[in-house]
């Protein structure tokens, strides 16, 4: 080992900064190993051709995020009865602080996701990004815009002014119509022959609670299988990660991104390259 | 080196097989060649999130501050709509339902498929066949080919789709309806523009209660969703008030096999002064 | 990888099972507890002897505890039992339960029925059954009463003589007033007159037979034929006849066209218009229920009503589209 000279003074106290900062990270990372696993998320690598269109994904969890803090504010001065729902809007809109601006980002927040959804899915279907071994990301991303749009719906009916009952109205009546099950999903939904107080508590329920809980559980599951599948590049990008365009391209670039044969398949690299 | 398994000259491999190597072929690429995803993918993805908060919070600021001034309340239309409308009506003759802006393609939707025997086709079944292809797709379209203009029948399919939605959502955002309290407004308008006189006029209100413009059109008002003839100058065709009358009684005695329902119950006075507006019904002058 | 510090060669290449352990635990905490709860108790019981004793013990205790727990520091000698653990004897042919999948012991000769085999199906049982005694109770309670107990109210609209004959009235009611608003609903009432010795009323409800829309009118109503809209106080609370001549019925969402009859006659509904079942008591009108109506065939009294156990919107009640709502939950 060669000869180290002793580290100064100022180098000391740095070090044991350094070891300040990190002690409560290292303690979380020995008995969790959660600082590994954010890190191997943020650092792990992603194509280098990467492009802005790729951003609507994490702008619709933006949103999405946004929708769940303020229903959650909102959930505490709102009243799910019939008598008391109109006036809590009001209330919300016109008296409490800053209600009126919790209640708009919600209201609007919920057209910003649904849009931003519609435009991800845009995206991932002009990439072909859906395409094998990513089918099931496309699957877990249809239900959670299905998801969406019932978290759309069973908040439409919460206001109870005109526009939300008479919406719903038929949104209901829409599922009674569908052949054999429609007048029992109906009635479920109405909890009863009529539209009434247990309709709104259980719109109500169902908006807070279980449409939330499983969305948060998609997504979940969604960006697991984005980090462990990887994000794919544009198809029109030069230098696309793992394409093989031997027959459109007669000057390879390089022998990693023109080759015919598949490397799993044929034999190694150099051979490959040379015996077309 | 060591050998991998060699492909024998002109077996090609499945395409599961090639998928494989692909995606092999990718991670490969992206492990030599890619960059860290932070701080370079997240900073454009954090930029995307301030544009989308702000875009939350300017709509929310917009809808409040068109629709609430010092002299009405959030029932007032901005230009984002109104805070609330009225309180739930159960009861109401005089509501006109719209779903949020996002459910107009569906609304629409149900006003395309406007008989009897097609209904569940609309309300359920061109949304299931939908949803359906939605989730098939990675299993419908299995090639490789990922680049557009390789893919010309996705490119066709997502461009008729994304116009369709696109019509669907415009004609149900724009669908009107031709209700007596809307349709009465314009009464003086009609008098105005094809100058009618003035025993025309209680006609002209009765025409725009009595529910006539939810088939016919007039001067552009109305419905013509049912595709029944316009009446802005049925003046002109001087059928005679006697005819028009009788007409209105019972149509398909008239005119056989004519759809249009009985108007009988308006009784004989009513009737005739529909009949005087129908003549005085000469188009725009 | 550098030569480790001294003691290396000391220790033997299998690594002792003995470690060296902390201080053995002693057992005057104990005492110094039980000393404040006797303290505790004191203050209810009696605060004047038993908390001074409780107080005695939990400083005794507490002073030897602390005695205990630095001693190490004042320089005594702690005696520590080692902990001492057999390496386990692994036998040729076995699996280690912490390397295989088997975790069980191998099933001994002529046992039928391994014991692994017994917990990891009555795991399963086990947790189904947790799962059957939580989700069961809660599907129920969230399924079944929409389904149950459904009734309808009676509507009292007032006295017939509200009611000339021939003319039309939207009347509007609560079915149910401990409900409230929700419950208010709209009908189109016209009196027939007396037909065969009974007096004959239409009254078609206003909910549109094609998604539920609330149907109106078409034609002038009571402000513009110059007529009053009466307003009557019954059980039902504040029940409303706003007089009206309807040319036939409109649906403002889809379009929807029905005559005064409440037959479709245009548009996307699917059958006519439901209507009330009505009884006359004492000289009132008084709704019982509504019941789904294919098509009315006739006008007014002579009307011939095709009857149906009240749909749902959408519904159809006739012809080769009933199947496909074969079964309908209970009504009424």
């Amino acid at each position: 080992m060669a000869y180290r000279r002793p580290p100064t003074k100022a180098q000391l106290r740095r070090q044991r900064m350094e070891a300040l900062v990190n002690y409560p990270l290292d303690w979380l990372e020995e008995r969790s190993g959660l600082v590994g696993g954010v890190r191997y998320f943020l650092f792990r690598k992603v194509p280098g051709d990467v492009n802005w269109m790729q951003t609507l994904g994490s702008a619709a969890l933006t949103a999405f995020i946004v929708q769940a803090v303020t229903g959650v504010i909102l959930a505490m001065y709102y009243k799910p009865t019939p008598n008391e729902a109109y006036r809590s809007i009001q209330n919300i809109t016109d008296h409490v602080t800053l209600g009126w601006l919790v209640r708009g980002m919600h209201r609007w927040g919920a057209s910003v996701f649904i849009i931003l959804m519609f435009l991800h899915m845009g995206r991932v279907f002009l990439f072909g990004a859906y395409k094998y071994p990513r089918e099931l990301n496309w699957i877990v991303g249809v239900l959670i815009l299905v998801l969406g749009m019932m978290e759309g719906f069973t908040g439409y009916l919460l206001p109870w002014d005109q526009t939300a009952y008479w919406a719903t109205v038929v949104g209901i009546n829409l599922n009674g119509t569908a052949p054999f099950l429609g007048p029992f999903i109906a009635q479920f939904l109405r909890a009863g022959q009529e539209i009434g107080a247990d309709t709104l508590t259980r719109f109500y329920s169902l908006h807070m609670m279980l449409i939330p809980g499983g969305i948060i559980a998609l997504i979940g599951l969604h960006l697991y299988l984005v980090v462990r599948l990887g994000v794919t590049s544009p198809p029109w990008s030069k230098e696309a990660a793992g394409m093989a365009l031997a027959d459109e391209e007669p000057q390879p670039l390089r022998p990693g991104l023109t080759r015919p044969v598949p490397r799993g398949i044929a034999a190694a690299r150099p051979e490959a390259g040379g015996s077309k | 080196m060591a050998a991998a398994p060699q492909r024998h000259a002109g077996v090609k491999p499945s395409r599961l097989e090639e998928a494989r190597a692909q995606f092999a072929r990718y991670k490969e690429d992206v492990k030599e060649r890619g960059k860290p995803f932070y701080p370079y993918a997240m900073f454009h993805d954090t930029v995307m999130s301030l544009v989308v908060v702000s875009v939350i919070v300017g709509l929310a600021a917009i809808w409040k501050w068109t629709s609430y001034g010092p002299h009405h309340d959030g029932t007032h239309q901005g230009l984002l709509g109104p805070e609330y409308t009225a309180p739930a009506d159960p009861g109401t003759t005089s509501f006109v339902p719209r779903p949020d802006w996002y459910f107009y393609f569906l609304f629409y939707l149900l006003r395309i498929f406007k008989w009897p025997e097609s209904v569940f086709l609309g309300t359920v079944g061109v949304p299931t066949i939908c949803l359906i292809l939605l989730f098939a797709l990675p299993f419908i379209d299995v090639r490789r080919e990922r680049r557009l203009l390789h893919r010309p029948v996705a490119v066709v399919a997502a461009a008729l789709t994304i116009l369709s939605m696109a019509v669907l959502t415009w004609k149900g955002a724009t669908a009107k309806e031709a209700l007596a309290s809307e349709v009465i407004a314009d009464v003086p308008n009609w008098v105005k523009a094809e100058k009618l006189p003035q025993n025309a006029v209680p006609g002209a209100r009765l025409f725009a209660t009595a529910g006539c413009t939810a088939c016919h059109t007039y001067l552009g008002t109305g419905s013509s969703n049912l595709g029944a003839p316009d009446l802005t100058q049925i003046g002109t065709r001087n059928l005679g008030i006697d005819f028009q009358i009788r007409h209105l009684k019972c149509p398909s005695c008239v005119v056989p096999g004519s759809p249009m329902p009985k108007f009988e119950s308006l009784g004989e006075e009513r009737l005739r002064q529909l009949a005087i507006f129908l003549e005085a019904s000469k188009g725009k002058q | 990888m550098e030569p480790a510090g001294p003691g290396q060669h000391e220790s033997p290449p299998e690594p002792s099972h003995d470690e060296p352990h902390l201080p053995a635990p002693t057992l005057w905490p104990l005492g110094f507890a039980i000393g404040i709860v006797v303290v505790l108790v004191g203050l209810v019981v009696n605060p004047e002897i038993v908390s001074p004793i409780g107080g005695a013990i939990a400083i005794v205790f507490g002073f030897l505890w602390a005695r205990a727990a630095t001693a190490e520091l004042r320089g005594h000698a702690v005696v520590v039992e080692p902990e001492r653990r057999e390496l386990r004897e692994t036998e040729a042919g076995e699996v280690g339960a912490a390397l295989g999948e088997e975790a069980g012991a191998p099933p001994a000769r002529g046992e039928r029925f391994p014991r692994s085999r017994f917990l990891e199906g009555a795991t399963l049982g086990l947790g189904g059954l947790i799962g059957g005694i939580v989700t069961l109770p809660v599907a129920g309670f969230a399924v079944l009463p929409p389904f149950l107990g459904q009734r309808r109210h009676e509507v009292d609209l007032g006295p017939i003589s509200d009611f000339p004959e021939g003319s039309w009235f939207i009347a509007t009611f609560l079915t149910d007033p401990a409900e409230g608003e929700v419950s208010r609903r709209t009908a189109f009432v016209r009196n027939n007159g007396v037909f065969n010795n009974q007096p004959s009323f239409t009254i078609i409800s206003n909910r549109c037979a094609h998604l539920g829309c609330p149907v109106q009118a078409n034609g002038p109503t009571g402000a513009i034929l110059g007529k009053k809209t009466i307003t009557e106080h019954t059980k039902n609370g504040v029940v409303k006849l706003e007089p009206v001549v309807p040319a036939g019925f409109g649906c403002p969402c889809h379009g929807g066209q029905y005559d005064t009859e409440g037959n479709r006659t245009a548009g996307p509904p699917v059958r006519a218009l439901d209507r009330y079942a009505f009884e006359i008591r004492n000289g009132r009108l008084i709704l019982l229920g509504t019941y789904s109506v294919s098509h009315v065939d006739g006008t007014g009294a002579q009307a011939r009503i095709h009857k149906y156990k009240l749909a749902g919107p959408g519904e159809h009640v006739d012809g080769p589209e009933q199947w496909l709502y074969p079964l309908n939950p209970p009504h009424q």
